[in-house]
Parts: C-alpha cells; structure tokens; sequence
C-alpha cells in the first residue's frame, strides 16, 4: 500500500512540474530563436564562395532529463507499443536548445552564419535497466566569421 | 545566394495528444490484461494440481500431526463415523483420512492438505443429531476426495507468484504453515459439489436423507446470531445456507431418494466427551 502511494505521489509530481518546466521552456525558446533568426544555421557543406571568412566550430549541447511521468508512460508503451509522444516533446527541446546554444556561441565570436551542422544524441544512464534517465543533444557546425566588414571579393 | 532562417511553426515535431488520457488507457489496458492472465493461469494451475500424487500432499502436510485429537472415547466414535462414510465414499486407496479435533469453540471444521479434517468443539456441540455430524464428515471428506485443498492451493500460490514476478514483490511467508492454511479458500463450485457428494454418502448410509439439512440451519443460526445480514451471495465464498438446503432438497427428489425418516440420536455421553475436553 505504501509503495502505490508513493507511486502516485511521484507521479503527480512528475506530472505538475515537469508540465511547468516544459511551458516555460518553450516560451525561452520561442523567445531567443526569433531573436537569433537573424544568424542562420544552415546545412549545406559548402559554404559561400564569393566571400572569405574565418571558419570556427561551433557547438551546443543539452541535456534534459525526464520527469517520473513521462518515464512510467514510456515503459507502459514498451508493453503495448505505438509512438511514445511523451518523448517527444523532451527530444523537440533538447534539439532546439542545443541549436541556440550554439548559434549563441557562433555570434559571441562575431559570425554571420553557421554551416553545415550536424545533430548528435546520447542518452545518459543506457545501463540502468530500461529507463532513459537523461537524453543529452549536441548540435555543431562551422561558424563562418567575416573577417573585415567589407570583403567581397573584387569580380 | 540568401540564407535564411525563419520562424519554423510549432506542434511539427510533437504530438498534442493529452498525457493523462493516455495514461488512463495504457493503464486501463495493462490492468485488464493482467486480469485475464492472473484468471486464466489460476484456473489452469487449479485444474493441474489435482494431479499432484496424494502421497505428496500427505508429506507436505505431515506438520499437521501435531494438531491434537480427542480423548480416546470421543476420537474412537468419531474415527468409527469417519470409517463409515470413506467407506461409503469409496475413497480411492492410499486417501487415508484423519481426524483431528480442537477444544476451541469456533463454530466451524476444515478439510486441509494429506487427508486432514479439524473438527471444533464449538461446532460439534451445537449438532442436533449423528445424521447432521455425519453430513459434515461427509462434507469435509468430500473435499479431501474431490482435492480441493490442493486445488485451492494451487490457484493461491500460482496467482500469488505470478503477481510477485510482475510486480516485483516476493513474500516467502507463503511457503510456511501459516501460508498453507490461510490460502485454503474453496470456491462456491467446490462447496456445492462437496454438498451433493456428502449427501449421497448420507443417504447410503442411514437410508434416506433426513437431516441433511440441519447442519445448514444450524449455520445459518450461527451466521444470523453474528450480526449483520449474510453477505450477497456473490461476495461470500459459501453458498448462502438456504440455497444450500434448497439444493439438497432438489437432489434429493432427483435422485428419488427417502426424505423422511427417523435421525439417529447422537451417542448419551457425547455433550460429557465435550465438555471434559473443553474444561482442559
């Protein structure tokens, strides 16, 4: 009996803050992205050929880790099944949040814009049993910094 | 060529579905199938220990020895009884029943493990008369015959243990004595059968089936003087008193057997045999 109220207890918990966290998280994002959609990230590999820039690498990373609710409905969709939408949202944010951090970090060193990143994730504590503790998210790429305000190249 | 980044729109990477109603039906979902394994491995393990050998029942329970018996004149009326009613029951061989007797005064008696039938004061004193206390031999012999200690057993422990392996839990208490008597819980099926079973017996033996339902007045009367109404009968694990006459009463017609008849007295010393044994 007193191990279902825990449960409960932690589960509750679980649920009221890791729904606050996950709110104000996204209000952050949302927030700081319109602010660095003036530094774009972008994928190609090649970068621009009519401008010399310093290049730097650059990286972001996050870790997150899941609250006892998401953790108990994703072991019940071990059982049965189906997309576990409670990682979802946990996987959305870590991603995002690695990517600002590192478009932070490219305009700290004065870049105009980032190529070619990259995504890598981890997920922290593997071992233990099944339950992922954490989820870590890195995000890199090249920093490309322009390295005197006005240098086309003469066509 | 322009590079850009524009607000990317929200929800694409997240689904909205609502937490707590997917909790509510994966949990749903999970208890109802624990439901029907939990059922579906009881019954199976209820069918399967009836053939565990006798002989091995009567080991597991040779603790039970230690359970007292009555003083000779009682024990030898009572075994004589007990005699008379396996003979009548034709209990295959190596089914050895024996008879113990507690001074104490519940008003009940048990059919347990290897043959092992308590018999209490409390309920021995209130019989009317031999044909009654017959018919609770019969009774509980009726169990030992059908297995239904071991069958009960089976279904406990198997549903207990399976319960332990997903949930985590294990209670080693199962396996001490305590363990073995407090999971004896019959079902109504096993009690209705044991009923026609001791009937028959009683019939074979006296020749018509008066009486037969005393005991279950008797009971009845017990039940009522505790207060508070009978359970429905889906709650409790007898079959309710009234029903149980009733059912006698039809087998009886059934079968074509003598209702009426002249019960036999008990034994004149047989309230002195309990009293002394009481007074210890």
């Amino acid at each position: 009996m007193a191990e279902l109220v825990i449960f409960l207890v932690l589960m509750t918990l679980g649920y009221l803050f890791g729904r606050h966290a996950e709110k104000r998280h996204y209000a952050s994002l949302i927030g700081r992205e319109k602010a660095l959609n003036a530094l774009p990230a972008i994928a190609m590999r090649t970068p621009p050929q009519d401008v010399i820039y310093s290049q730097q690498l650059v990286m972001g990373n996050t870790v997150i880790s899941v609250d006892y609710f998401k953790r108990f409905l994703a072991t019940l969709r071990n059982l049965f099944g189906g997309a576990v939408t409670s990682y979802e949202t946990l996987l959305d944010r870590a991603r995002r949040e690695s990517l600002l951090r590192m478009k932070e970090q490219a305009r700290e060193l004065g870049a105009e814009m980032v190529f070619n990143i990259k995504y890598e994730t981890a997920s922290i504590s593997k071992g233990q049993r099944q339950a992922i503790g954490a989820v870590e998210v890195l995000a890199y790429g090249t920093a490309l910094i322009p390295d005197v305000p006005d240098n086309r190249l003469e066509s | 060529m322009k590079y850009e980044n524009p607000q990317i729109p929200e929800g694409i990477n997240s689904s909205s579905t609502n937490p707590l109603k997917e909790l509510l039906l994966l949990t749903s979902g999970a208890l109802l199938a624990l439901a029907i394994i939990a059922f579906v491995v009881g019954q199976a393990s209820g069918w399967l220990a009836q053939f565990i050998p006798f002989e091995t029942e009567q080991a597991i329970s040779a603790s039970f020895n230690r359970v007292g018996r009555a003083d000779p004149p009682l024990q030898q009326y009572l075994d004589g009884l007990a005699e008379r009613v396996q003979h009548s029951m034709d209990l295959p061989g190596g089914m050895d029943i024996q008879l113990h007797y507690s001074s104490g005064d519940t008003v009940n008696a048990f059919a347990s493990l290897g043959g092992h039938v308590v018999l209490f004061r409390g309920l021995l004193e209130k019989l009317p008369h031999e044909n009654a206390l017959v018919m609770l031999m019969a009774h509980e012999i009726a169990h030992v015959r059908h297995r239904d200690p071991i069958r009960a057993l089976g279904q406990g422990i198997a549903i207990h243990t399976l319960l332990g392996l997903l949930l985590g839990y294990v209670d080693a208490a199962i396996l001490g004595e305590t363990g073995l008597l407090t999971q004896l819980h019959f079902t109504r099926e096993m009690e209705s059968e044991a009923d026609m079973a001791a009937q028959k017996a009683l019939f074979s033996i006296y020749g018509h089936t008066a009486g037969a339902g005393d005991l279950f007045e008797l009971l009845h009367n017990e039940h009522a003087a505790n207060g508070g109404a009978e359970l429905p009968a889906f709650m409790s694990s007898h079959p309710l008193d009234q029903q149980r006459i009733d059912a006698l009463v039809r087998q009886a017609e059934a079968q074509g057997w003598v209702q009426q008849g002249g019960v036999k007295a008990l034994p004149a010393m047989f309230s002195d045999w309990l009293d002394a044994s009481g007074k210890k």
